[in-house]
This record gives structure tokens, sequence and C-alpha cells, in this order.
């Protein structure tokens, strides 16, 4: 049986805001909880929204970033359900008319751009955060304890079409909407505090139907390792259903990390009845054609933008996008060395190579202020211009990153400069042949290795730094081999 | 055309437990009023929903700046909770 | 017994004379309260001891010449579902019994500033459900004018106090009429201001949309200035607005329009003899009447009965036991929550919750709340048209006068009938008046409505000024104290 799957991605990204949605408390990244509520954020009763300008500035540059229709007139929604970190047990959301629509984002898998269509991005607010006490399992435990300091933090959701059809491609869109989201300038984008969140919507269907099977929605996935495994996982669970002849019941699911399976959560069946209407707290939103100019003309190089400049060097998709989801720096690194040396591999492989394995085994996060773009362009223009060796500039380097001095003043320091001229070269040489001739001689009747051991004894009389393929090349003229 | 209606079902989503006499008495009451206002549900209306506005008096939206007001001092957060410890509000087991 | 049936402007003048003092005044107003609480319940809490210091500090003020507002020293009651910090809020709930709020509503920071006095919490219907107050769930509240009969709701508390003088005046709020009816039933100056012109923050939400705080008062000038005072921009309130009052003729350049859909069927001849009394006095100055429909009126119950409960029934969710009022337990929080709910609300709350979130369930959005929601538009629409042949609209306030207590308790319906005249201006936002035109037969108050096109809340209350001193109802009720 041909089966294939299909995903939808839900995505939730924390805006880097002040203050929350809905109200100007602070937003606090902190381990002391309740520390920063007002009637609002805990539903105190009387209490109001007031909308956060910033955020909605932060969810338009998403939206225009991904190509989505701008809603001009849009409103807020109540999204009711009960649930004990939702103080007024609705959340305000947005229901049919979001702030964006109908977008795509541009991803590279396997050194080719491919699209995730994009079916809308909306604003909402966050809920508290509950912790169960007890064993530790949430069907188990004694007791929930609440702490409202997330409750009301602004979210953008991000919602896919259902057109993803792979883990992986699942996972490169994720690390896409990451960077985005790192590029704008809107959210720190670290996975590990939550501040991007996710949820798939998997289905499997015979290839050639054209209705797609029913879908299965997974939660808990807090990694994109754990994305790719349970996604991975469900459509083998599904496809086996499928061709035992069993029916996929529509549910969610939860990804259990230290089982690596996904387990039905049993309180909930069917759809929930969230009864959306338009939250008469918030009158309608009109985005004008002036706020939404000002913000298009404020977005800064999108990922995407960055790749096709990189591969404007000759760089390829691959690299490009590599580079693409570095930390600023390093793009700015590689622009400007690149402009010196012109030689994108180079360029790319001293900097996410040496440059950034070097930091790493030094334990550090950021260049020193000293260092300068041109330290590197000069390493590989010397390396190109055959004045030092590739192992000399990895020496370079090295001091460069602990030393404030400079290329020339490490060379010369530590005498890396090559030898590269002929003349001076054959001296030595020929001096070397002249001394070593019983070792000729054995070269000549065919003992070839020794011809290593000829170069080391020219490299060391010349005193350190002669090109050893220049000497080597001469050696072998002159010893006609 | 009255539209019969699961009361327990309502019930449920509006997180009210009702004993059987509540759900009886309830029923019939909400049966009578939605027959009261079966004559709007059943009339002809020429406006669309885009053009109605939130706001009885057709205001637009203005957005707040993203700057920090005063807030509650912890204690006050916690001062009607039914249940506290350490900080935190606590309750029964919520199930996912 | 002098001060109490002072206005607030004589009141006032007393004070920067130094005719009299603030402190005496609140020991009348406490007096009074001594005997009219045993009998009337009015209030579910006094302040004195808070008082007794803000009185002092009042009459210290007006000893040095201070510059200081009308309002300073003044005791108003307070409805209590308006958030006043660190004193119980209870919107007469069994859910709220032990709220004791940590903030303030943005009318009282106002009123703060202006440094009136509150004699304390006003009893309500339970979360301003009801046109009687007999759905408190502590106790009811009895009308001054005859103990036997309800003061009217939800504001019941609130008329009953400034009625029976433990108050010069009074705050209350208003979503289908609970200020203008039972200032009605109480011979009170009742007003509902424009929407989003006072600020909700602070106000318990009933049903957000149509939610309004306004005075209820012994005469216009005090409604005009409790209005000024407490009306204004909130940036803590979305649904707050700006904007610039529009001016209106009240002389007798103004158009008047009586609703023909207000005075038929359903109206007591009574209450349309009421009406025609205002009418007449018009008429004798020259002022040009006709006679308008708005045959959409007919169903703003409905239409009404479907908004208010959907709106509500997502406003009251927040009501769960969890982080503050009444908790009752349960193995799962989810169990937790409904037995909270269950024991918490009363029965109007639990009808109306029910009723909305029904309305707005999977299937029936369309079919009842969207439909409610495109009918208010259009009966939006049609006021704006009528409002461009007439500045006023006058209507009865209600189809009857006081009814006693227990006699429309049975049947939910019957009591939301008698919301017809009211109920139009909150679902078009109109600023809407009662004044006390006369007795009934039984020697109840009566009233008449007086409406006007949004942001004429002004003008609105210039030209009921003008009608009360023609009407000049100067009656106050005795029954209780006896």
């Amino acid at each position: 049986m041909n089966l294939k799957p299909t995903i939808g991605i839900e995505t939730h990204i924390e805006l880097n805001t002040n203050t929350k949605m809905f109200c100007r408390c602070k937003v606090v990244d902190t381990e002391d909880p309740n520390i920063s509520l007002c009637p609002t954020c805990i539903g105190l009763p009387g209490a109001l929204p007031v909308p956060n300008e910033k955020a909605i500035r932060y969810i338009t540059l998403l939206a225009l970033a991904t190509g989505c229709a701008i809603t001009k007139k849009g409103m807020f929604h109540r999204k009711n359900y009960f649930y004990p970190d939702l103080p007024k047990n609705y959340q305000i959301s947005q229901f049919d008319l979001p702030v964006g629509e109908n977008g795509k984002l541009e991803i590279v898998i396997d050194n080719e751009k491919d699209y995730v269509e994009i079916e809308r991005v909306h604003m909402e607010e966050d809920t508290g955060k509950s912790s169960h006490e007890g064993t530790g399992r949430i069907d188990s435990a004694t007791s929930t304890s609440l702490d409202f300091n997330r409750s009301g933090v602004p979210l953008v959701e991000i919602v896919t079409k259902p057109v993803i059809q792979s883990s992986k491609v699942a996972v490169a869109y994720i690390e896409e909407l990451r960077q985005l989201a790192i590029d704008l300038d809107i959210s720190e984008g670290k996975l590990e505090k939550g501040n991007l969140r996710f949820d798939a919507n998997i289905s499997v269907a015979p290839s050639k139907s054209d209705e797609l099977g029913t879908k299965v929605e997974i939660k808990n996935m807090n990694s994109l390792r754990s994305l790719e495994r349970a996604i991975d996982y469900e459509i083998k669970r599904q496809s086996s259903a499928i061709e035992n002849g069993e029916s996929i019941i529509q549910e969610t699911r939860h990804w259990d990390e230290s089982k690596e399976t996904t387990t039905s959560m049993r309180s909930k069946e069917g759809s929930a009845d969230y009864r959306y209407f338009s939250d008469p707290d918030l009158p309608n939103m009109v985005l004008s054609d002036k706020f939404v100019n000002q913000v298009k003309e404020s977005l800064p190089s999108l990922p995407h933008e960055n790749r096709n400049k990189l591969v404007e060097t000759g760089l390829d998709l691959s690299d490009s996008n590599v580079l693409s989801k570095s930390e600023k720096w390093i793009l700015e690194l590689y622009f400007k060395v690149f402009d010196n040396t012109k030689d994108s591999k180079a360029t790319f492989n001293w900097i996410t190579g040496e440059l950034q394995g070097q930091m790493r085994k030094l334990e550090i996060k950021s260049l020193p202020e000293w260092f300068s773009p041109n330290f590197l362009s000069d390493i590989i223009q010397l390396i190109d211009a055959n004045k030092i060796s590739f192992t000399s500039g990895k020496v370079i380097l090295e001091e460069l990153i602990q030393k404030d001095t400079t290329p020339d003043d490490v060379a010369k320091k530590l005498n890396l400069y090559q030898e590269n001229d002929e003349s001076a070269i054959s001296k030595i040489v020929n001096e070397v042949i002249k001394n070593n001739q019983d070792i000729v001689e054995r070269i000549k009747n065919g003992e070839d290795k020794l011809v290593g051991f000829m170069v080391g004894q020219i490299i060391k009389s010349s005193g350190g730094s002669i090109n050893p393929g220049i000497a080597k090349e001469i050696l072998s003229k002159e010893l006609n081999l | 055309m009255s539209k019969k209606f699961d009361i327990s079902n309502i019930a449920k989503l509006a997180s009210v437990s009702l004993s059987d006499d509540e759900k009886q008495k309830l029923s019939s009451d909400l049966s009578v009023i939605l027959e009261h206002v079966q004559a709007l549900s059943n009339l002809e209306l020429d406006t669309n929903i885009e053009d109605v506005y939130i706001h009885p008096l057709e205001k637009e939206l203005v957005l707040d700046e993203d700057i920090e007001k005063p807030s509650l001092t912890h204690d006050e957060a916690l001062s009607n909770a039914p249940k506290a410890s350490d900080g935190k509000f606590m309750v029964p087991p919520s199930l996912e | 017994m002098e001060l109490l049936n002072l206005s607030i402007r004589e009141l006032n003048k007393l004070f920067v004379n130094k005719k009299a003092k603030p402190s005496e005044l609140y020991s009348e107003i406490f007096d009074r309260s001594a005997s009219s609480e045993a009998a009337l319940h009015a209030h579910l809490s006094l302040f004195e001891e808070t008082n007794l210091e803000k009185a002092k500090n009042s009459d210290e003020r007006f000893s040095n010449s201070e510059n200081v507002g009308l309002l300073d020293g003044i005791p108003l009651a307070i409805k209590d579902n308006i958030n006043i910090k660190n004193e119980k809020t209870t919107c007469s709930s069994k859910m709220l019994s032990n709220f004791v709020s940590p903030y303030n509503a943005t009318v009282i920071s106002k009123l703060d500033t202006e440094q009136a006095i509150y004699t304390g919490k006003t009893n309500l219907d339970e979360f301003a459900m009801g046109s009687s107050t007999e759905n408190s769930a502590f106790g009811l509240t009895r009308n001054p004018w005859n103990t036997d009969y309800v003061p009217g709701g939800s504001s019941g508390g609130s008329a009953a106090s400034v009625a029976s003088r433990s108050s010069i005046a009074a705050l209350g709020s208003d979503t289908g009429g609970s200020i203008r009816q039972p200032a009605s039933f109480c011979g009170l100056v009742g007003f509902k201001p424009t929407y989003g012109t006072v600020s909700r923050y602070g106000l318990v939400a009933f049903a957000s949309s149509l939610d309004q705080i306004g005075p209820i008062s012994k005469s216009v000038d005090d409604a005009r200035i409790i209005y000024s005072s407490i009306s204004g921009h909130d940036s803590l309130d979305s649904t707050s607005i700006n904007d610039e009052q529009i001016d209106l003729p009240f002389d007798k350049n103004a158009t008047i329009g009586i609703v023909k859909e207000l005075m038929e069927d359903g109206i007591s001849e009574e209450s349309k003899k009421e009406v025609d009394k205002v009418i007449d006095i018009l008429k004798q100055k020259g002022y040009n009447i006709k006679e308008v429909s708005l045959p959409l009126i007919k169903l703003s119950i409905s239409i009404y009965y479907l908004i208010a409960p959907a709106e509500c029934s997502a406003n009251l969710a927040r009501f769960d036991g969890v982080r503050y009022g009444l908790r009752v337990d349960g193995k799962t929080s989810y169990e937790m929550m409904e037995n909270t709910r269950a024991e918490g609300f009363g029965d109007e709350v639990k009808r109306r919750i029910l009723l909305g979130t029904y309305a707005l369930s999977a299937g029936y959005y369309d079919e009842y709340y969207g439909k409610a929601l495109r009918a208010r538009k259009k009966m939006v629409d049609e006021f704006s048209s009528i409002f461009k042949e007439c500045d006023y609209l006058i209507s009865p306030t209600t189809p009857t006068e006081a009814f006693k207590a227990g006699e429309k308790t049975s049947n939910p319906l019957e009591m939301y009938m008698s919301d017809l005249c009211t109920i139009p201006a909150n679902l078009a936002g109109l600023p809407a008046i009662s004044i006390p035109t006369g007795l009934s037969s039984n020697n109840l108050p009566l009233g008449v409505q007086i409406m006007s096109k949004p942001l004429t809340d002004n003008s609105l209350l210039n030209f009921s000024e003008m009608l009360e001193k023609e009407l000049d109802f100067n009656r106050t009720p005795e029954d209780w104290s006896k």
C-alpha cells in the first residue's frame, strides 16, 4: 500500500516586548512566582484588556516577512474553555480575521529551495504555568500549582497549510521560522525557554487519494529532535494501523520523550467547542496603510534574502543556509572578509570551521574587541599567495583570538613566513644534496620513501619556513625523479 | 420550530454542575426564552455581519505604548487566594 | 433632617460659607442609615470607620477655605459591583462574599480626587442580573415608598439608599435599565451615560458592550455633577472614548419624538399618562412634537437576551475558585470549578450563563448571537436616522409602577419584558435618563425616560433639568419609617 503523510505545524512564538499583550505588566523571566501581575492578567472582576502596540507591530513584521496579506480591519475573539492556568477561562485570540493570511516561508532542503505555505498568523495571549506536584506524572499528581507571570505574554500563532510531507521538512521549517523571528528581533527564539513552541497535525492517506486522512494532533515536543522523532513515529503508527485495516481516531496525542512514543490523552475526545465570539472589550483593530508601510520599511534583511546574497558571492545553497542561521556577527564577518578575499569557499570554511572551532575550544562566545575581519582576510590571502602554510594560518588565528596583535606580527614572531623564491630554495636543496650523497644514491636506486627524509632535511636546514611543495619539486628535478 | 438542546452538554461547556431538578427547571426556562427569541431568529435581515462593529458607537481600537505601568504586589495578587503555597496558587490536580 | 434633603450644590454652598460641616452631614447620614437599613437593607456594607476620618478631613479643608470641588465631603452610596480598594466587592453573590478588592475602579479613583465620601456598598441583583434586587444572595432590598414593593434592579440598593436619604446620591450600573428603572420605581433621577464616556475599568462586567456606570440622585443637577466627575477617557478601558460632546438645543428649538412602539400594549395606562403629562408641558412651551416609529424596538428584548447572556457567559467564566472568591473542593480542578460555580451562582445567573453558552455554541452562533448582532447594528442605524429628525425621544421608563416582592419571580420571561423601554438605549449606546413625574394611584413613583443621540449627554441633562423644574416633583417616601 502506497501511503503518504501530510503534516501541518502550529507554532507559538513568545514576543520579546517589554510588557504583556493586554496589560502593561512587565514580561519577566524568573523563577520567582507571581511577581508581575495586575487585575487584568489574573482575571480579577472588573479588569479590562488594553492591547500592546509593539506586539501588533511585531506580528505585522512577521506577517509581512512571510508574505502574508495583512487584514486591514481585524478583531479579537474570545476562545472559551476552562483551565486553571487560564485566568479568565477564555483566551483573547483571533478567529476569522487574523493579522496575516496566505504567506509562505522559504526553506533549504538537500541544497535546494522549497517553500512551506502559511495559512495564517494571528495574535493571542499566553496562559500561566501549571506545575503538577506529586510523583511528577500528570495522571498521578496530588495537586497543581500555578504561576501567572507568563499569563498575558504576547504570543503569535503561525499555522501552516497541511503541505509538509516529512519530518525533515518540518524541522527545516521550524529552524527557518526561528531564525526569522530572531532576525526580525521579535523573539529570542530559545526553544529550551519555551520562546517558540510547536504542535504537529499528522495524517496518512493513500498516495493516489486526493483526500487527507484523519488528522491527529501531537503535543509536547520540546526540541527539534523530539519533533523529528515524534513525526516519524506517528507516521509509522498511523501507516501500520491503516495497513492493518484499522481506522485512525481524531485525537490529541502526547509525545513521550522517554518512551519515544505518542500516547493518547484520554481527557480529549473529538474537537472542543470554543464558542468563539468577537471580544466586546476590544473594538475593531484597523491597521492603517501608513502603519503597515512604516512596518514594511522597517523590515531588516531576512534569512532568505541573506541566503540569496550569500549565493551571489559563490557559496552553494547549503552553506548559505548554514550562514543564514548563524549569529548576526558571523554573517557580517563573512561579508567583510569576502569583500577582501573574494574567495567564498575559503571564507566560509575558515569562519565556520577554524574560527568557530577554536572559539569552542577556548570556550568563548564572542570575539575580542581587537579582532578585525581583516585578520581573517589577511590569513586567507597569505595562504593563497603561498606566503604561509595552512597549518601556520591556524596557528596565527589561535594567537589573534587571544592576543591583541596582527597576523604579520605573529608570522614574523613565530617565523611562519614561507620562502617561495626558487633560486633561494635551490641553493638550500643543492646544499643538502651535497651533504647527503649516500641518501641520494639510495633514492636513485629506488628507495623513494627517502625523498620525504630529504625534504625534511631541506626544511630543517632552512630554519623552518620554506615552501615544502617547491622544495620537493626542485629536489625531484635535481635528482631527475 | 424550537430546537432541542442538551442541557447536560451546555452545563459541561459552562463548567457548572447541575442537579437533576435544576436541569429540568433550567431546561424548561431556556425553552420558554428561546421560543420568545425565535421571532428574531426568523427575521430576515439585510445587514451583513462584516458591517457590524464591536463598539456600539463604531469606534476603532487604540493601541497602547509598550511601557510598564504599576501593578499588584505579590501579596496583593495572592491576597484572595483560596489556597496558596510557596507563592503559587494551589488547585486540585488538573488533567491536561 | 434638613441637610439630607439638600442638593449637592446647596450642601457645598453651606460648607463653603461655613454654615454647616461635612461631619455634621455625615452624622445625619449615618443616623439615618441606622434606621433605614433595618427596614430597607439598601446597603451590604457601611464604611463608618474610614468615613469619620474622611469627614473630619473634609471639615478642615472647608474651614481652611481651601480650593475644593463640589463633591468634597458628599456621602455617595456605591453599588457593590464597583471595586473599591481594600473593601469587599461581592456583586451580591456567594461567589464573591469574601472577595476584598486590591484595586480601585477608575470612577472611584476619580471620585477620590474629588474627596467624596462613600457611605458603603449597596445591594444589587446578583452580578447585576435582574430588575428587582430580589436576585441578591444576601436578601432583598425594599422600596422606601412601600416596603412591600421592590425598589427595582439591578441597582435597587443604590436607589433605595438615595430615596431614604442614607446617602446624598449613588452610583449604579446600567446594562438593560438597571439605573433608570430603580430610579423610576423610587422617585429619583437615574442617568445612563453614552456608552464609552464613563470608564468600565473596575466595574464587574455583566455585558461588556452594554454596561455603563451612572448616577442615581435626587435631582438632575446632582446627576450632572457626578457625571462630570466620573466621565472622561480612560486608557485602562479600550471601549472608553475620547470624543467631544455634541451640543443640541434644549429650548423650544429642539424637536421631540414619541416612540410609537413604546406607547403600545404592555405599557400601563398610568405610565402612558405620565408621558402625556410631559408632552403637554412641552407643547405649552412651544416645542415641536412628532411621533416616530422604530419597529425593530419590538425585538429589543430578544436581541438583548441573546447578546447580554452570551457576553456574560464569558465574563463570568473567571469565577472558578482558583485565584479568589468561593472555592468548593473537588478531586480534580475541573470538578472543583464545576462545584464552585454550582454553589456560588444563584438561579438567575445560572440561567443567563447557560442561555449565553447555548447561543454561542457550535452550530447556533449564526442563528442566535450572530443574528442578534446584525439586528443590533440595524437598530443603531435606525436610531441614527430618527435622530436626524428629532433631538430627544420621550417614552415611559417602565411599563408599570414598582411591583410587589415575589410577584414576578416565578416567570423569568415576565421579568425580562419589563425592560422593554430601557433596553434600546443600551443596545444603541445612547445617553438616557429617567426623571420622576408623579405618583401612581398606589402612591408609587412613576417616571419618564428621555433619550438622545450619542455624545449629547450634557444637552440631555440640560433638557431634563428644564422638565424637572416644570414637573416640580417634590415628594419623598415616608412609608419605610413607619
